[in-house]
């Protein structure tokens, strides 16, 4: 099968790699395991993984006859900033104006 | 991971006078950020961050005093880790005021984007110099 090399927005772009990604991000799979929640072939499937993989998303680790992908935390540690920053920001800016409007309402 | 944000605010105003503070340039820059922002679906704008960076938007949505939703990201032409995002106002006319709640949800980071397009970049140039006739 040939390699794919896409970039994160060619990655991200295909619903069934969100899904398999959501999946990831609950708990490692096999990727017999990930086949199952699809309406697709093991060998599609295998090819989305591969995409996963080069793209830095996951990685894969054969156990046995299986071959078990876990989500690469990298990427994902830092969006959880981004979502950390912006909680911050916005209780912040909302007290901002709640204390306009409470003024106002004087 | 938390997907989303999401903080609910309560009001004595009407939602007609809390609308005003989502959607008025003049009134967001009292307790958000100076923009030039239109509720116009569809309308682009910018947020000035104190720093002079910019977050950028699109109007996704909007329906005069109950709801409001833009696209939120950051400056792709500057950053190094890209991202995307939603944000969504929710007004609700309740006893005594207006329940407002904020939805910030949707986040995309694309870490590779720069480096990739930077990349591209690099492999542009080098074929423009071999494409270059030599000079004697």
């Amino acid at each position: 099968m040939s390699t794919q090399t896409l970039d994160a927005f060619q990655v991200i772009a295909d619903p069934s790699r969100r899904q398999m990604l959501q999946m990831l991000s609950k708990q490692s799979r096999t990727i017999n395991s990930l086949a199952e929640n699809f309406d697709m072939s093991r060998p599609a499937v295998s090819k989305h993984v591969k995409v996963l993989y080069n793209a830095g998303f996951i990685s894969i680790k054969d156990i046995g006859r299986e071959r078990h992908c876990t989500l690469k935390q990298d990427g994902f540690n830092e969006l959880q900033d981004f979502i950390n920053y912006f909680d911050k920001f916005w209780a912040t800016k909302l007290k901002k104006l709640e204390t306009i409007l409470n003024n106002k309402a004087k | 991971m938390q997907k989303e944000i999401k903080h609910t605010f309560y009001f004595t105003q009407t939602p007609e006078e809390v609308w005003q503070y989502l959607t008025k340039p003049e009134l967001m820059e009292q307790w958000l950020m100076p923009s030039d922002f239109q509720p116009v679906v569809g309308h682009h704008f910018r947020f000035t961050n104190p720093n002079n960076t910019f977050v950028v938007c699109e109007v996704l949505e909007v329906k005069p005093f109950t709801h409001l939703a833009y696209v939120w990201k950051n400056d792709w032409a500057v950053t190094k880790t890209p991202y995307t995002s939603n944000v969504s106002w929710t007004l609700t006319a309740i006893e005594g005021g207006t329940e407002l709640l904020l939805v910030h949800s949707g986040f995309e980071l694309f870490k590779d984007l720069v480096a990739h397009n930077s990349g591209w970049m690099f492999l542009c140039n080098k074929l423009g110099d071999l494409l270059k006739v030599p000079k004697k």
